[in-house]
């Protein structure tokens, strides 16, 4: 049979050439995975360094020894698998440290204390520890949740396990600086964290266990990771996300970078109680049972962010209303202690003011009442006059239409003022404190004094009696007619 | 002769004596005799018949791609039995598992690459078999169980891949099972409607079945694992016999019968001799005409060589395709799959993106709907195309060349322009917010397509009074329709099921 007539010679030349490609590339994968592989070469060059540091036989007898292979460390209380170590060689050799990496010792020898086959390394970096390449490992732009954390910001792992302020003097300093950030700035006066804070933000307790999936990142510029969007949030906020309530917080760039790893370190991640330092399980005892609370502090923490001084009444432009200068001398004086603390454990239905309740913002009694002590240092409260008999709702109606609703809203639901038909206003504010308030107006507001422009006492009972028909329905509340 | 010399001599006649004993032939054959022999002695090669029609054998009749699908299915045996040995199918170890496939396992990844682009490659091909069986007419008497053994095959093959997608426990195989396990409980959307899913719902049944539980967990993923390991390879490697045995006991690869005598001419002797009447073959009685004793049938060559290179080359080639995707790409392994953080869009593989598609306008008719009354059709075709005409040609001649052309040209503007308008201007429900479910179901996107394929073959019917043609347009209708949503589907749907030119418009989040 000559070759032209065979039939199938087109056939025979297809199978001999996908063959050779077939057996060209098995060739070609072989030899990526197992020679042009990065930590094959990386630890050829550290049997090299091993060598040139070999001072005696047995070092260097050791250092021919060294073989090329996988290394992994393998913490299984941790769920920790880390290849890290097929690179970093000489992570916890000493003798690394003027090493470039992946060679060079650990810095600050942290492995001393934190031996590498106990921890493994992603519980404190982060990263993929799985990969045995560096882009994938490091795993920015790769499918895993928590990628390797920059060198800037590793300290917020440490707070899986320790107390920050319990950490000597200038360690994990960014993690110490932040935490002290969280509370000066009064990030808690509107989100909340074990159970303490307001409700305007979210929740901040495992901030640092979501992914970046969980931000809206549309607006970010810079990197897609969680950190920088913590970095371009704390720079403007309603940048990152539109309509958002919160101020700026006005940081540093290293206060920044601070802040960040603060908000990382929150995360609740059950660790066993054997890796957990003894400050820290002494941190959450102390959480259990707090000390004597300091009404200054709590109100810088809690209040401030809003109420600011509190001195002033303030306009607040993303609120688009004025806030209460709580601290008023002015206000104080006319408001009775029940009434404030009714205030602050309730909030306000209607207003941005939470309550701030062992229920609704996780403050105990103790703590509302030494924000109250705090609050009552600017004056003490003096004995109201009483207030006149309620009149006519219907010519108090008039008059609030004319006078009052401008600013208080005809509905009374508050407009630029506090609102009025809000129950927990009728519930705690007395008719002698309301009276007060239309007779003297109230310092540093716009609130004016109504007693001195001309409306006589009988008015006075007529917008009463108009305002108190906003009061809740039901039984008739306890201190209404006092 | 002693016993020590024999023993010397049984020792160096062994290796001889091992390939007789193994292939039942002493020696590499050499005539057309020994070769069919050969072919009948042998378990993998008596699968084809000792001689072959010249007409199976035109590349361009059949692209070699039952050969394709065949050594795609081999391939994916091969590297599935490999995963199979490091993949751990629990929801805690699953991923982790993949990883190691990935970093450690020598050549896992490479391997994962190649079982998921020969997967891609079995699915992409078997589509194009059908396509190739249906437009040669290949389905006609007496071929029409194997065409529903085609078909049998088709949805396992599809089953596989879905059954496949869960395996590696990440969000892609998280939320796409989670979409396929709505889908099933789909049949909902129509009990809700009626009011009855208290006292019959199928579609809860159905979730059920599948997940064995309400929510994609252990139960379904060790589910998923069974099905994807044990009972869907056994059930397709059993159909897959069927159907090749079918092929031979159907008279081999149709051809057109009526198509003029060609003197096969080998080597310059001419084989042209046929028993017009003759009804025995070498073993039992088989349907059609088969040679006379002693002479080549009209047009028949010897399958080996023949036959037997191009399968070698079709299985080759199958091999080499999937090495070379499979080094430059590596199969997607995202996220831990996680029930807290939704992938948006959460997709489907590829060929159920057009179900998807569908879904997105009524979860039942997309879901179940649609689907059946294709499948139903599809398996109806054989029975209701009885014309004896066209068979082994192409389009079945000039004809329903023109028709094919026609329809796909009508099939392509239509599903363009309604999913324009429906990406434009809506659908009922957001023209008329409080209108009733059942409406919806009833008519959208969906249905209404295939009303209008359905009325184009109705018109093709009148015009050609031809069931073939009319089979010919519907089935290029649908198929047209199904690239178009395809590609709907996979490209230009974005978060939220939203119209996109390109996933880069997509926004982030």
């Amino acid at each position: 049979m000559k070759p032209s007539s065979d039939p199938s010679r087109t056939y025979k030349w297809a199978t001999l050439v996908c063959a050779v490609v077939a057996v060209g590339f098995l060739f070609a994968a072989a030899v990526r995975e197992n020679i042009s592989a990065d930590w094959r070469r990386y630890q050829a060059n550290y049997k090299k360094i091993l060598l040139a540091k070999a001072t005696d036989d047995t070092a260097r007898r050791t250092a021919e020894r060294f073989p090329i292979e996988i290394r992994q460390v393998t913490v299984p209380t941790l769920g920790a698998v880390d290849r890290c170590v097929s690179c970093h060689n000489g992570i916890d050799d000493p003798r690394m440290a003027s090493e470039a990496n992946p060679y060079k010792t650990h810095p600050k020898g942290l492995l001393k204390i934190h031996p590498v086959e106990r921890f493994g390394c992603t519980v404190c970096h982060q990263g993929q520890g799985a990969a045995l390449n560096f882009q994938e490992a490091k795993a920015e732009d790769y499918f895993w949740d928590y990628p390797l954390l920059p060198a800037s910001l590793t300290e917020a792992t440490c707070n899986s396990c320790h107390d920050p302020d319990a950490l000597p003097p200038g360690a994990a300093a960014k993690l110490v600086r932040g935490k002290k950030l969280y509370f000066e700035k009064g990030c808690a006066s509107c989100h909340k964290l074990d159970g303490k804070g307001g409700s305007l933000g979210p929740a901040l307790d495992n901030v640092g266990l979501k992914t970046k999936h969980q931000f809206m990142r549309a607006q970010l510029q810079g990197s897609q990771t969680v950190w920088n969007w913590m970095a371009e949030h704390f720079r403007d906020p309603a940048k990152i996300v539109p309509a958002s309530l919160m101020p700026a917080p006005a940081l540093t760039e290293l206060d920044t970078q601070a802040l960040t790893v603060y908000m990382l370190s929150l995360r609740q991640r059950e660790i066993p109680s054997e890796y957990l330092a003894r400050d820290k399980i002494e941190e959450k005892y102390a959480r259990l049972h707090p000390g004597e609370p300091d009404g200054k502090t709590l109100y810088q923490q809690y209040c401030a962010s809003c109420h600011d001084t509190g001195l002033f009444t303030r306009w607040d432009k993303k609120f688009g209303r004025f806030v209460p200068g709580i601290r008023n001398s002015a206000f104080l004086k006319t408001e009775e202690d029940e009434c404030l603390l009714e205030t602050v454990r309730e909030g306000r239905p209607g207003t941005r003011m939470p309550g701030w309740g062992p229920k609704a913002g996780g403050l105990t009694e103790k703590e509302l009442s030494a924000v109250l002590g705090y609050l009552r240092t600017s004056a003490p409260f003096q004995d109201l006059p009483p207030a006149p008999e309620r009149g006519s709702a219907e010519r108090g109606k008039v008059l609030f239409n004319h006078e009052c609703a401008g600013c208080h809203g005809t509905d009374g639901k508050g407009l630029i003022a506090p609102a009025l038909a809000n129950p927990v206003f009728q519930k705690a504010a007395s008719d002698a404190f309301i009276a007060q308030t239309i007779r003297l107006g109230r310092e540093n507001t716009p609130m004016p004094a109504f007693g001195r422009a001309g409306i006589s006492e009988q008015e006075i009972g007529d917008v009463l009696a108009y305002l108190r028909q906003w009061e809740p329905k039901g039984p008739p509340a306890q201190r209404a007619g006092r | 002769m002693t016993s020590a010399q024999e023993f010397l001599k049984n020792l160096k006649e062994t290796p001889r004596n091992l390939r007789e004993s193994m292939l039942r032939v002493g020696h590499a054959p050499e005539t057309d005799r020994e070769r069919s022999q050969s072919t009948f002695h042998n378990l993998f090669l008596h699968l084809q018949s000792v001689r072959t029609h010249r007409a199976s054998l035109r590349f361009s009749y059949t692209f070699g791609l039952g050969l394709i699908l065949t050594a795609s299915f081999a391939v994916l045996t091969v590297t599935g039995i490999l995963l199979m040995v490091y993949y751990k199918p629990s929801t805690d170890l699953a991923y982790q598992s993949l990883k190691d496939i990935h970093y450690v396992v020598p050549a896992g990844r490479f391997i994962r690459n190649i079982h998921r682009w020969a997967a891609h490659l079995m699915a992409a091909a078997v589509f194009l078999h059908m396509a190739r069986v249906f437009y040669t007419g290949s389905y006609k008497h007496p071929r029409e169980f194997n065409w529903l053994v085609g078909l049998a095959l088709l949805v396992m093959t599809l089953g596989l891949s879905f059954t496949g997608y869960l395996l590696p426990w990440d969000q892609l195989a998280y939320w796409a099972i989670t979409i396929g396990a709505n889908i099933a409980n789909s049949p909902r959307e129509v009990t809700d409607a009626l009011g009855i899913t208290k006292w019959f719902d199928v579609g809860g049944f159905q979730k059920q079945l599948l997940l064995g539980a309400n929510y994609v967990g252990q139960e379904a993923l060790i589910r998923f694992y069974v099905l994807h390991v044990a009972v869907l390879p056994l059930a397709i490697t059993a159909f897959m016999g069927i159907h090749f045995w079918r092929v031979r006991k159907d008279g081999g690869l149709s051809r057109d019968v009526t198509a003029p005598a060609v003197p096969a001419q080998i080597a310059g002797r001419d084989l042209n001799v046929f028993a017009p009447t003759k009804t025995y073959g070498l073993m039992a009685v088989v349907r059609g005409r088969t040679p006379v004793v002693g002479r080549a049938p009209e047009g028949s060559v010897p399958s080996w060589p023949h036959l037997l290179w191009a399968e070698m080359a079709a299985l080759m080639f199958t091999v080499a395709l999937t090495l070379v995707l499979g080094y430059f790409s590596d199969a997607p392994l995202k996220e831990m799959a996680n029930p807290a953080i939704p992938e948006n869009p959460a997709k489907a593989p590829w060929y159920f993106l057009g179900l998807q598609e569908l879904v997105s306008y009524s979860a039942f008719m997309g879901g179940v709907g649609i689907p059946s009354i294709v499948l139903i059709g599809l398996g109806l075709i054989p029975y209701l195309d009885r014309d004896p005409r066209g068979v082994g040609k192409w389009f079945g001649g000039p004809e329903g060349r023109g028709v094919f052309w026609r329809s796909l040209l009508f099939g392509l503007l239509s599903v363009l322009a309604l999913l324009t308008f429906t990406v434009n201007f809506g659908w009922l429900r957001s023209w008329f917010p409080q209108i009733p479910q059942l409406f919806i179901i009833a008519l959208n996107p969906g249905t209404v397509i295939v009303a209008v394929y359905m009325a184009w073959s109705l018109w093709v019917l009148r015009r050609s009074q031809s069931v073939r043609m009319s089979a010919v347009a519907l089935f290029t209708c649908f198929l047209a329709g199904f690239v178009v949503l395809t590609a709907m589907g996979s490209i230009f749907r974005g978060p939220n099921w939203h119209f996109y030119w390109w996933p880069s418009q997509w926004p982030v989040h």
